[in-house]
């Protein structure tokens, strides 16, 4: 008899001091929010494209903490797909988007065609294009995300998502890209076949900062 | 005009994949004329056989993955791996037993894992291991080493007992002079410890010229030459060779001098059965060994250790093959562990 | 235990792990003394060389002086670019650079005139500059480190920290290269006069110029000259230290002198430590002392192919091309050209590339002086490459993760410490090429962190959009509901007329501010009223708002639109806004009422008036043509009869503001692309809506009659439009590329449920009348420029694409 009690008694002690242990550590390892959305945003390419069908990426991180699914994130690709599979201890799955070539784009607003009706102003969800009602706009080139939303509200369809170019500072290195044709020694016949296109938005581009 | 481009830098050494093979392999020659010398002929056919199975077997796989043939067996690995399955095998195998042998390290072992460079173990002591654990008895029987064998081992033999055209039973070459089989230095006196007698009486044994195995010291004796010639040609680094000889003879030191009786001496530890072999051969093959210079000496230690403590104290007379699997495992664990502190770092990154 | 400097002094060296021993060669070229190669014609600046932030300060066809500053900028890290010649500035495009990549970059070319006029080199001496002066001129000069990295110098002489020790390098351990043994042997009285600069900037405790013991005729020439300098004899000492390739790598070089390591993401100068090239210092000693900028550099011409090979002295900016032609180069079968050494130095992909500050060499090599390309084999782990590595890495590791893409997992091996030397590919028996696998990491790992980066801007950007919007709504509530309090307050008094009406004003105007940020026309407006009226304008401007607003909430239109029309009776520029206003109140009010009819009238009331004018029909139209779609997209099946005759208004009224607008400025000419453009958006969409249910016949039909209004319309501007501007021509570009994209639609929408008959009848009444609208338009504009191009392009554009539509369906059928 007395055993049982001993027993009841020492186990009832044991929960007391375990459970005297996990409501201090509840308290003082107390986490705000959920870490795990900020993780999952922090992966997401902040382009804010809403093309997830949520209104920018922290809703998307936050709806992926809940369980939605992580391959609604087109700008991202499968990179980051696969980084968020990681991170949720789910199983990667492919795009539902079809997945497009995985070019970064800026918009280039082509500026003599444009009458100023402030409506991709509006769309943008990086303010980075600058203009004002019936003045010409434009886009900020390093703060624009590639995003697309400015395409579609232009009433004259001035505005063109073109590919970041590739500089010498960018350049990734990959020499076997490089289109070049050996040739025998024979000289002045060039067979190189890099075009040295003359746009003249590169050049302005370049000649500023 | 238009000219070639290609990443620097635009020149490097002459020393390419297929010559430090080619020099592996030619540096196992005195092992193999020592080996030849004094256990007869067999060893050559099995190096003959094992060089034609590798190769067959490396060309066929590379027929199979559509990779160039010719790019394959003009690097040599597969030669070395067969030339060391060969003389790490008793001498008189049956031929079907090294045709498994090799074509188990080239098509399982080193392809199956994406071949060269991909493989975690060292094909020449898996298909060893592979060959023991399935025939234990045809892989124990060693012959005689031939100052003590009653018969020598002629080619014409030596053919005709690998591939099983005599009806006589192998024991015949096993015989010594005095009309006893003969085992191995290792199993003798593997065997003699435990029944029980001491390690001073077990070497009193014919098969003991007083310190080390008639014949084995000498085979130890030149695999260590090649080796060194190995190291002078930059062929191999010293790091795991030394990590192995060191461990095997600190660890059977220190049981030596604990218990002499039933311990064998670093003398015999250091130049019995493959032990110069592995430390010089098998276990620095680079592939399937740590890689960075602390990571190596580790690695050969762990091999020298368990080569000591499976000798001593597990059921095999040998362990020179189980302790390069067992270690070849750790190898990668060692290159995470152990990385050099880089240029810049402080210790620990 | 000695201190550093006892050490130093005593010559102590340490160890810098890893390192390779490559065949040196440099007796080809040491052999000659530096000479002149002939000038070329010309010369190629690019712009970008040092620096981001550099501006062109030339135009095509001026002329330059030799030695005159090109660009101009600011930021930390640009240096200026010289012109090298005097000559005339002929042409600035993009040009191949002299780099890896050969990425084309904006590069200014000049034509040698041959006169070799110069700028005046202002000639100094050390003891009469100031140190900010001797700054100031590295910096104007130009000079870069031309060891190769071509890093800012005056950045480098100018350091945050206190300098204990200077490391001239004089090592240059690539083979081949001697461009700094030989500057050293012919010029070593100039290298040190480079160096008392350097000395007198950063008055270290010792100078270290360290020489491999490979150069014996540079080193005795250094230290023979250094006898002549009696200010440098006690900080000065020349080190010999052995040949081992990289040791003239900075971090190498410092961990061999003094035995130290810079810790990883830190400089030298951090630890006290400056290392300057001994070219640098020469090219400093030219600034400081000869006022001369950096255009000319010692270059290492050399290797097999060439058959003069040696160090010359070429202009920055001569073609690599000419230079090897002069010293008799030869090309083989797949000739390498390389800038640079053989084991870090880059093969060009074209040679018609300029010289830059920091090319040291130009190789050419023969085919057995280089490895033979061989293809890469597998790895068998052999760690060569580890021993090899100079910075202690894991090269073996690397590789593997750099292969399979694992950028992050390569970074956690410490790839950023990679200093691309190329010693683990050297050593490397399976032929792999590994600095290459690290560069492309590399570069991909700083990609991925500048994305990173900018998905953090972003990120911000995209909250404080949020929150401005938030906050703007709130202010919105806030001032009108204040605004409503007042209006309480003020109708209790009602005899204090005036400062309502000034009340009502200031509101209004308030609310305009907060309603078109960044118009700042409106704030100037009132003050050309006049001083008697000058309120009164604006006072006016709100009661018209007001009412206007009020107009719209009730749905009558007769009212509204008298109004409109009595009120802007004293013309001034703010009438136009005015009416403005009221515009685009009605439009508001017409897309809810869905009445077509008093559109003209709005027009009509309006006529006398400036280029403000032609804003409002053009947001006028712009509205109509998105309540249409909207409208259209409502009604989808019954309203196409009706969006039709919508349609035929507009054009309408479009045609009349063109023939109204008398005195046509360019303005109009915008309006009517702003139609047609809108038009064709509409049209898109009808179509796209119709598609769905209507009879392909309708739709035809439809889609023609609309066609030819807006033909009319463009024909209709265009005849007015007579004191014709260039930028007519735009408008028959932008109806072409309506109409194409109209079609285009159509066609896609066609095809869902037409048949092929209807549907080829159909594109080619389109394509006929696209024919005609081309036409016409080139038939007034009389004054031909080049726009007119820009149209024909335009139209065969367009008929191209509709060409290929129309392939695609039959194709299809």
């Amino acid at each position: 008899m007395s055993s049982i009690a001993i027993a009841v008694v020492v186990l009832t002690l044991l929960a007391l001091i375990f459970g005297l242990i996990l409501g201090y550590a509840s308290i003082k390892f107390k986490v705000e929010g959920n870490p795990i959305i900020d993780q999952v945003e922090a992966l997401l390419p902040q382009t804010q494209c809403g093309q997830c069908g949520y209104p920018g990426c922290r809703p998307y991180a936050e709806a992926i903490a809940n369980g939605d699914n992580i391959n609604k994130c087109p700008p991202g690709g499968t990179a980051t797909m696969e980084k968020l599979a990681g991170l949720m201890g789910v199983d990667p799955e492919p795009l539902n988007e079809v997945a497009q070539e995985n070019v970064k784009k800026v918009a280039y607003i082509r500026e003599d065609e444009c009458i100023g009706c402030t409506k991709c102003i509006q769309a943008c969800p990086v303010d980075a294009i600058l203009g004002a009602g019936k003045l010409m706009h434009t886009v900020i080139t390093k703060d624009c995300t590639g995003c697309d939303l400015c395409v579609e509200p232009c009433p004259v369809d001035c505005i063109d998502m073109i590919p970041v170019e590739q500089n010498l500072k960018n350049w990734d290195w990959k020499l076997a890209s490089i289109p070049v044709t050996l040739i025998e020694p024979v000289p002045e016949k060039s067979t190189v076949t890099i075009s040295v296109k003359q746009i003249d938005i590169a050049v302005k581009e370049d000649s500023q900062c | 005009m238009a000219f070639k481009i290609a990443s620097s830098p635009h020149v490097s050494t002459s020393l390419q994949t297929n010559k430090v093979m080619q020099r592996v392999a030619l540096c196992l020659i005195p092992g193999i004329l020592a080996q030849v010398y004094f256990f007869g002929m067999g060893t050559l056919v099995q190096i003959l056989i094992a060089v034609i199975t590798c190769l067959s077997a490396e060309a066929a796989i590379m027929k199979l993955r559509n990779k160039s043939i010719k790019n394959a067996l003009s690097d040599n690995s597969a030669l070395v791996t067969a030339v060391l399955i060969a003389v790490a095998i008793p001498p008189l195998t049956p031929w079907w037993m090294t045709v498994i042998g090799c074509f188990f390290a080239i098509v399982i072992v080193k392809h199956l894992y994406g071949g060269l460079g991909n493989n975690i173990f060292n094909p020449a002591m898996a298909a060893y291991v592979l060959l023991l654990v399935s025939f234990p008895l045809q892989m124990t029987n060693w012959v005689a080493p031939s100052e003590l064998a009653a018969n020598q081992v002629s080619i014409t033999a030596a053919f005709a007992h690998i591939f099983e055209l005599s009806t006589a039973g192998l024991d015949h070459f096993r015989i010594a002079v005095d009309g006893h089989t003969m085992a191995t230095p290792l199993d003798t006196f593997k065997t003699d410890l435990s029944m029980g007698m001491t390690s001073s009486e077990s070497l009193q044994r014919n098969v003991f010229d007083g310190m080390t195995g008639v014949g084995w010291f000498w085979v130890n004796l030149a695999y260590l030459a090649g080796g060194l010639i190995m190291l002078k040609l930059k062929v191999i680094r010293w790091h795991i060779s030394v990590g192995i000889l060191m461990a095997i003879f600190v660890c059977s030191g220190i049981g030596f001098l604990l218990n002499p009786d039933t311990h064998a001496s670093p003398m015999l530890h250091l130049f019995s059965g493959g032990t110069m072999l592995c430390a010089f051969f098998i276990a620095t093959d680079p592939v399937t060994a740590a890689t960075s210079t602390r990571g190596r000496l580790l690695f050969g230690a762990i091999i020298g250790v368990l080569i000591f403590v499976i000798r001593t104290y597990g059921g095999y007379p040998d362990a020179v093959a189980f302790a390069v699997l067992l270690a070849n495992m750790c190898a990668p664990f060692i290159d995470y562990y152990i990385r050099p502190r880089s240029y810049g770092h402080r210790a620990g990154n | 235990m000695l201190t550093l400097l006892e050490q130093i002094d005593k010559g102590t060296l340490w160890h810098s792990p890893g390192g390779v021993h490559p065949p040196q060669l440099k007796s080809l070229s040491n052999q000659t003394a530096s000479a002149r190669i002939a000038p070329a014609k010309q010369y190629r600046i690019p712009l970008p060389q040092v620096g981001d932030c550099a501006r062109l300060s030339v135009n095509v066809g001026d002329k330059v002086a030799q030695g005159q500053q090109l660009t101009e900028g600011e930021g930390f890290m640009y240096l200026p670019v010289h012109s090298p010649i005097s000559g005339i500035v002929s042409n600035i495009s993009l040009q191949h650079s002299n780099h890896a990549s050969g990425l084309p970059v904006l590069t200014c070319i000049i034509e040698s005139d041959g006169l070799n006029s110069q700028v005046d080199y202002q000639v100094s001496t050390l003891g009469e500059l100031t140190n900010q002066q001797i700054l100031d001129k590295t910096k104007q000069a130009g000079i870069a480190g031309l060891g190769g990295a071509t890093f800012p110098s005056h950045i480098k002489l100018n350091p945050a920290s206190e300098i204990d020790l200077v490391i001239i390098n004089g090592v240059e351990c690539e083979p081949y290269i001697t461009s700094d043994d030989v500057l050293m042997r012919e010029n070593a009285f100039e290298i040190f006069k480079g160096i008392q600069v350097i000395n007198q900037l950063l008055s270290p405790q010792r100078i270290v110029v360290a020489i491999e013991d490979n150069k014996p005729e540079a080193s005795s020439a250094m230290q023979q000259c250094l006898t002549q300098f009696d200010d440098l004899q006690s900080t000065v000492k020349i080190t010999v230290i052995p040949t081992k390739y990289p040791s003239g790598g900075e971090k190498q070089l410092i961990q061999i002198i003094t035995g130290r390591e810079v810790p990883t993401g830190s400089i030298p100068a951090q630890q006290g430590i400056v290392v300057h090239n001994v070219g640098t210092a020469y090219a400093i000693q030219d600034a400081v002392l000869h006022g001369k900028p950096l255009i000319e550099r010692l270059v290492t011409l050399t290797g097999e192919q060439v058959k003069q090979p040696g160090n010359y002295w070429l202009p920055i900016g001569t073609s690599v091309e000419h230079a090897l032609e002069q010293v008799g180069f030869t090309a083989m079968d797949n000739q390498k050209v390389i800038i640079g050494g053989p084991m870090m130095g880059y093969a060009l992909p074209e040679y018609n590339v300029p010289v830059l500050k920091g090319t040291n060499c130009i190789l050419a090599p023969s085919a057995n002086e280089i490895a033979p390309d061989v293809d890469e084999k597998a790895c068998i782990r052999c760690g060569e490459c580890a021993v090899a590595c100079p910075a202690l890495l894991l090269p073996q590791q690397l590789f593997w993760h750099a292969k399979a893409e694992e950028y992050d997992k390569a970074a956690s091996f410490n790839l950023k410490d990679c200093i691309e030397c190329g010693c683990c590919s050297f050593v490397c028996p399976s032929d792999i090429p590994l600095v290459e696998y690290y560069r492309i990491a590399k570069s991909a790992l700083k990609n991925e962190a500048e994305e990173k980066q900018q998905a953090e801007q972003a990120k911000i950007r995209f909250e404080a959009r949020l929150k401005r919007l938030e906050d703007e709504k709130l202010a919105r509530e806030e001032k009108s509901r204040l605004a409503a309090e007042k209006r309480k307050a003020s109708a209790n008094s009602a005899s204090n007329k005036s400062t309502v009406a000034e009340a009502m004003a200031r509101v209004a105007a308030k609310k305009k501010a907060a309603e078109q940020e960044g118009h700042s026309k409106t704030a100037e407006a009132p003050s050309e009223t006049g001083a008697s009226n000058g309120k009164s304008a604006a006072v006016k401007a709100a009661i018209e708002r007001a009412k206007a607003k009020k107009l719209a909430n009730k749905s009558s239109e007769t009212s509204d639109s008298t109004a409109a029309e009595e009120n802007p009776q004293p013309v001034n520029d703010k009438k136009a806004q005015i009416a403005a206003a009221v515009a685009r109140a009605k439009a508001k009010k017409l897309a809810a009422n869905q009445s077509t009819d008093n559109s003209a009238s709005v027009e009509e009331n309006t006529a006398p008036v400036d280029d403000k004018k032609a804003q409002i029909a053009a947001a006028v139209a712009r509205a109509k043509a998105k309540k249409l779609a909207k409208q259209n997209a409502d009604a989808g099946i019954y309203s196409t009869t009706d969006s039709e005759t919508v349609d035929s208004s507009t054009t309408e009224a479009a045609a009349e503001v063109s023939s109204n607008a008398e005195p046509v400025d360019d303005k109009k000419a915008k309006i009517a692309v702003a139609v047609a453009r809108a038009k064709a958006k509409k049209l898109a969409k009808q179509n796209a809506d119709d598609g769905i249910d209507s009879t392909t016949y309708t739709e035809t039909v439809n889609s023609e009659s609309v066609d030819s209004s807006t033909t009319d319309t463009a024909a209709i501007v265009s005849s007015t439009l007579e004191p014709v501007d260039d930028k007519k021509a735009k408008i028959a570009a932008a109806v072409a590329r309506a109409k194409a994209k109209k079609l285009a639609k159509q066609n896609a929408d066609a095809d869902i449920d037409s048949t092929t008959d209807s549907e080829t009848v159909d594109s080619e009444s389109v394509d006929s009348s696209t024919t005609d609208t081309a036409a016409l338009v080139s038939n007034t504009a009389e004054p031909v420029d080049d726009k007119k191009a820009r149209i024909a392009a335009a139209v065969a554009k367009a008929k191209a694409k509709k060409l290929a539509n129309q392939q695609k369906l039959s194709e299809k059928e």
